[in-house]
């Protein structure tokens, strides 16, 4: 039947996309490849500070996007009632959301760039990320204390537990697990976003300093900028071979962080919803 | 300070309308453009204060039209599939697989495209180099499907079970109930689907941009190279210096896709608001 063919078609289409990312780069894959920092002239360079860049930028993000989309998300679902207010942040959440990313990386380079005078650097970037991700998993907090039964509230609540106690001894375990599988997912797409950090953190490595230069204050590419860069500007000669080993390293990065999602909430759901 | 960290959210929507509205029409009251150059005309000069956007507005629509036109129908047949006629097993390997193909970044799809789809079509389609609109839209058209797919499904299965059974009780064949009952039913739910795709297509940047050819010309086919708005931006804002009319006409394009995005989201209240 038609929709039958569609639909594993979807599936076929998943493998293929896979299997010819791993065909390509898997002959670029070495560990002076993944070591090394890149060249711009010459072939035989390396990854290394890319990768590092990579999880500098999301750990940053996730600094700054947890809290606030925690708090934020606690606040909409617990305690603010139906009104202009909510209703405004439910809509600006929904546009940011929209906004394509790109556009959002101009706002950052006019803010952090430009405005603040900060030049290309890993905190631009991780702000103009949090930005982009804020909604998201702000949303994604909603869901998961939605799902939490409103018994187990009125239940703490009637033993004398005060409203904050409540949520913090009651609510959030129960919600645990799929706060936990929300924000890998979030680290997911993180790693995976270039057109926001192109001009806000930059498309070179630490110039002058280390290339794994601790300061926020870096310039910082990472992998998914160093993928588009090699095709697009760069100047190496083996830059199809760069790219082919980029997109592997980024693709297997991405599907790490989405499986141990699924993994992390069904292992976390189980011990929380059993004791 | 919960109620501070839900605020963040507006004012950080605040900040970006407000700084991108600024930038965004310094093209029009610093530079002296008429907005109707700008939206109008295909010449594409910013040295010579002719800064037409016509042709990235063209590549755009055009894009997003060809990704919507494939990835739509082909996007809504497999939640109809999912939610209506899959056996669990099958469903239960797909959902994932579709969250995967969500988690796939877009530069990796841009590569895929351009080591793939690329070559194909020049040796296959007699293209010149291959790069253009056919390409850029099968790319943006795999993008946007996991989108549709889960989108819809989620509408379809929101159909209330009554009301298929019903169908089903009156002696309506399967189709018929998908075609007659669920898929009207379901509506609203899919046309934000479409909106959503729509919005994913239109604010793509890198997947297109590596495939697209980045000429500022308007295209003569579907397989010759063309721009968008989003590829212009990527494509010449390192070299734009500030406040120059190159600058100040990628942040128009900018602009104009801020209000494109908020346009959609718009739409979208309007889709939800309606009763099926």
């Amino acid at each position: 039947m038609l929709l039958w063919t569609a639909a594993i078609g979807v599936l076929v289409l998943l493998a293929f996309f896979i299997g010819y990312i791993v065909y390509l780069g898997a002959g670029a894959i070495s560990w002076h490849f993944l070591t090394a920092p890149p060249n711009e002239a010459k072939a035989g360079g390396g990854i290394g500070p890319e990768i590092y860049n990579s999880f500098y930028i999301l750990i940053l993000t996730l600094v700054f996007t947890t809290p606030i989309a925690l708090a934020g998300g606690i606040f909409l679902q617990e305690y603010a009632r139906p009104g202009p207010f909510t209703t405004a942040v439910q809509f600006c959440a929904e546009s940011l959301s929209t906004i394509p990313s790109i556009v959002l990386g101009l706002f950052g380079m006019i803010l952090f760039v430009n405005v603040l005078g900060w030049k290309f650097t890993a905190l631009g970037g991780a702000l103009t990320l949090t930005i982009l991700n804020l909604p998201a998993l702000m949303r994604m907090t909603q869901e998961a204390l939605t799902v939490v039964p409103e018994s187990y509230r009125e239940a703490s609540m009637a033993l004398g537990a005060t409203k904050w106690q409540t949520i913090r001894r009651v609510v959030l375990p129960s919600a645990i697990a799929s706060l936990t599988t929300g924000i890998v997912l979030i680290s997911g797409r993180i790693l995976g976003e270039t057109a926001a950090l192109i001009f806000t953190a930059g498309t070179s490595v630490s110039v002058g300093r280390s290339a794994y230069d601790l300061s926020p204050f870096h310039t910082a590419e990472t992998l998914s900028v160093h993928l588009w860069y090699t095709h697009s500007e760069s100047l190496i000669p083996d830059a199809a071979k760069v790219g082919n080993g980029s997109a592997l390293v980024l693709l297997a990065m991405v599907l790490i962080f989405n499986l141990s999602a699924r993994f992390i909430g069904r292992a976390l759901s189980k011990r929380f919803t059993a004791a | 300070m919960l109620f501070a960290a839900s605020a963040v959210v507006i004012v950080a929507m605040v900040a970006i309308v407000g700084y991108l509205a600024v930038e965004g029409t310094r093209l029009f009251f610093a530079d002296h453009v008429s907005p109707f150059t700008f939206l109008f005309s295909t010449d594409f000069s910013p040295d010579l204060r002719r800064p037409g956007a016509a042709v990235f507005i063209v590549g755009s629509l055009a894009i997003t039209l060809f990704a919507v036109g494939i990835g739509g129908p082909f996007g809504v047949a497999v939640g109809v599939f999912l939610s209506q006629l899959a056996p669990k097993r099958l469903a239960e390997v797909m959902r994932p697989a579709i969250e995967i193909l969500v988690g796939i970044p877009s530069v990796v799809y841009g590569w895929l495209g351009l080591t793939l789809l690329v070559p194909f079509v020049r040796t296959h389609l007699g293209s010149l180099t291959g790069f253009g609109l056919l390409t850029a839209g099968v790319v943006l058209a795999v993008m946007i499907l996991p989108t549709v797919i889960s989108l819809s499904e989620d509408a379809l299965r929101s159909v209330p079970v009554a009301m298929r059974e019903g169908s089903l009780a009156l002696g309506a064949t399967r189709w018929q109930t998908i075609y007659r009952v669920i898929l009207p039913s379901a509506r609203s739910g899919i046309t934000v689907a479409i909106i959503l795709g729509i919005a994913r297509a239109i604010g793509e940047t890198l997947a297109v941009q590596m495939v697209i050819g980045n000429a500022a010309i308007l295209p003569k086919g579907l397989a010759s190279p063309t721009a968008s708005l989003t590829t212009e931006i990527i494509t010449d804002m390192a070299s734009a210096p500030t406040g120059s009319v190159l600058y100040h006409s990628l942040f128009a394009m900018a602009f104009l896709l801020l209000l494109v995005a908020m346009g959609l989201i718009l739409a979208v209240r309007v889709a939800v608001r309606r009763p099926a």
